[in-house]
């Protein structure tokens, strides 16, 4: 399931990674670890998981060919429909993975933070599926902006908290995750929703999201009988992406786009990390963090929730660093330019987090005539469909 | 002064030590360098100085706002070693810089203890950077002599703290609870059964902090271990009296109503 070098046993992917949290944390990691380690090779633990993404969150999701796209951009266009999935987005692949583990564990608490909300769904659906006490960390801003995603949280018997601290989004919400899990790491299984914190969560939270690359592997070969020329998603913390991307990590001839959010623009508030931020550590991990020159965390800002938090996870640092992956930026009015394209075009509403992905296409598929792509529509925009109607205003 | 020296000169005279965190910056940046004389004053024996961070994960809301409300009025590395150089020759005692990874990476790990060397700070504690990721830093905290001090807390297990007193210089920083700082109702003997435990790994001078904020409990906390730290009461205390003109004879008062001397 996982590559064997990266991340080391130390949790670095190449120089980034790492465990950097208060002492208290310490025990618990090297629990989670362990316990990941040996849970996730066993075979029963695999086959409940197959069970439960299959049977209930609704694996495998197509790989469809968007025919309308293509002709409008002139590029052979597959979209993996993670936005096909139970709770509307590809949380839940990580959400289910985890909660098992947080089972097998015997917590009977689960925390966790949320910025656009699909995250803090998932979590807050599983936590119900296996009778588990759940309360979800959620930015005061992202309360406001996300309201159908807080009532649906609600309605599944979870506790959300708004979190008025700092820029009231998905890092604050992170942060104040941690404070909560750093007091009550006894009881309390920290179920993190990207590929960023401390080690084990980004190369944990990978594999759980592999499943979508995994699956989008075997699709296209049978489709197409060869690999794609190109891999598009929207990165934000980069679970969605990291999933799409890591099991194509040795297929050299396959090239993989993350695009992240340049906000109001890249001089201007924006969220992108790997473009615009420089090497720091933040909530746990080293990698590429949005500062200012003492190394206070700069305030992130994007259309997308979702994509709204100013550091990356390490494996998406390492391949920056490594060029194994290119990243691009899209901003505000891009993005609901995607999203407005996507709905025209094949009768699909993205949310506005691969609403990036998909703008972006529109700029490849210049330099890309009749390649194949696939791009990663990790949800679905009925959330965001507020915010997109003030912006059409 | 080297920390271990003050504990030395605490042993012979049979005393216990107390130390005073107090953030960078707070009230204001003017206020620093006069909070830090006056708390010399009214018998602390180590101070705590806090460079605030914007994700500070350790702490509790006390100290949260006070790291913000320096930030937004400006505070920074720079004008902190501005501030700490003002204070050369008038600090008899040992001064403890207390903050998060990312302010001094980004600084430059070099860069920042060469300051820190040359306005005369004792040591070094950074909430977020165990032992395992602190090779570099000790190797250079050591080259320009900064005490390195490192956290134990309840959930680390016996191996691990006699492998963080291994790393330690000055004292070994006890967090009484499993949490962020605060005030707490704080259980005695157990933390002093904890204490007792540590003793067997390391020599150093053991210092408790997080949750205390009263007379009595500083009092039967300094029975069992060797210092007591005091923190967001501190920090309260000066929120609560920053509109005053008289805030530091004040706050001078309430520090000797919480010391045991």
């Amino acid at each position: 399931m996982s590559n064997k070098k990266i991340p080391d046993s130390r949790g670095y992917f190449g120089e980034f990674g790492g465990k950097y949290v208060p002492e208290t944390l310490w025990a618990c990691l090297l629990e989670l670890e362990g316990v990941y380690k040996e849970v996730s090779r066993q075979a029963s633990f695999k086959k409940e998981l197959k069970f439960y993404l299959s049977e209930y969150a609704g694996r495998p999701t197509p790989l469809y060919f968007a025919k309308n796209l293509s002709k409008h951009l002139g590029a052979k266009i597959y979209l993996k429909r993670e936005d096909l999935l139970h709770t509307g987005a590809h949380k839940i692949n990580n959400s289910l993975g985890q909660i098992l583990l947080a089972k097998h564990m015997g917590k009977r608490r689960i925390i966790a933070e949320t910025g656009a909300g699909q995250h803090g769904v998932s979590v807050a659906t599983v936590s119900r599926l296996f009778g588990l006490n759940c309360e979800i960390y959620m930015g005061a801003e992202d309360v406001l902006r996300q309201k159908a995603n807080v009532l649906r949280m609600r309605v599944l018997g979870a506790k959300v908290i708004p979190v008025c601290n700092g820029s009231k989004t998905l890092k604050d919400a992170c942060s104040e995750a941690i404070r909560d899990w750093v007091t009550n790491v006894g009881d309390t299984y920290y179920l993190l929703g990207s590929t960023v914190g401390p080690h084990p969560y980004p190369y944990m939270v990978r594999d759980f999201q592999s499943v979508i690359g995994s699956e989008a592997k075997k699709q296209i070969l049978k489709k197409e009988k060869k690999l794609p020329n190109y891999l598009v998603a929207c990165v934000g913390g980069g679970s969605n992406s990291m999933g799409l991307f890591h099991p194509f990590f040795k297929e050299k001839s396959v090239k993989f786009i993350g695009v992240e959010a340049a906000g109001s623009g890249l001089n201007s508030f924006n969220s992108a990390s790997l473009t615009k931020g420089e090497i720091g550590v933040l909530q746990g991990a080293k990698s590429f963090v949005l500062q200012d020159k003492f190394g206070q965390i700069k305030e992130a800002h994007s259309v997308a929730p979702g994509l709204d938090y100013p550091g990356v996870g390490p494996e998406h640092a390492f391949y920056k660093v490594t060029k194994r992956a290119e990243y691009v930026t899209v901003d505000d009015r891009q993005a609901i330019k995607g999203f407005k394209m996507l709905s025209q075009q094949e009768g699909i509403i993205p949310a506005l987090e691969p609403s990036h992905a998909i703008y972006y296409l529109k700029e490849l598929a210049k330099a890309a005539k009749n390649k194949i792509i696939i791009v990663c529509l990790s949800g679905r925009g009925d959330k965001d469909l507020d915010i997109v109607n003030q912006y059409i205003k | 002064m080297k920390i271990s020296q003050k504990f030395k000169d605490l042993h012979k005279l049979g005393k216990k030590a107390f130390l005073a965190y107090v953030p960078f910056g707070f009230p204001t940046l003017d206020d620093s360098a006069k909070i830090i004389l006056a708390l010399q004053d009214c018998g602390v024996d180590i101070v705590e100085l806090g460079v605030p961070f914007s994700d500070p994960l350790a702490d509790g809301p006390i100290i949260q706002a006070a790291a913000n409300k320096a930030l937004a009025q400006g505070a920074n590395t720079d004008k902190l070693f501005t501030m700490l150089n003002s204070l050369k020759g008038k600090l008899k005692i040992p001064l403890v810089i207390m903050t998060y990874y990312n302010p001094v990476l980004k600084y430059g790990m070099d860069k920042f203890f060469l300051k820190m060397k040359k306005a005369q700070v004792s040591g070094v504690m950074i909430v977020d950077l165990p032992v395992e990721e602190s090779k570099a830093y000790i190797k250079k905290a050591n080259r320009f002599n900064l005490e390195t001090i490192f956290f134990v807390t309840p959930t680390t297990s016996f191996t691990r703290a006699k492998k963080i007193a291994d790393h330690s210089k000055g004292f070994i920083y006890y967090i009484s609870v499993t949490g962020i700082t605060g005030p707490q109702k704080l259980d005695g003997d157990w933390l002093a059964a904890s204490v007792k435990r540590i003793r067997k790994v390391t020599q150093l001078p053991i210092c408790v902090g997080f949750g205390i904020h009263k007379k009595s409990q500083v009092k039967e906390i300094s029975e069992f271990s060797d210092g007591v730290i005091i923190g967001s009461e501190i920090v309260k205390f000066i929120d609560e009296n920053s509109c005053r003109k008289d805030l530091v004879k004040r706050l001078s008062k309430h520090i000797r109503s919480l010391c045991i001397k």
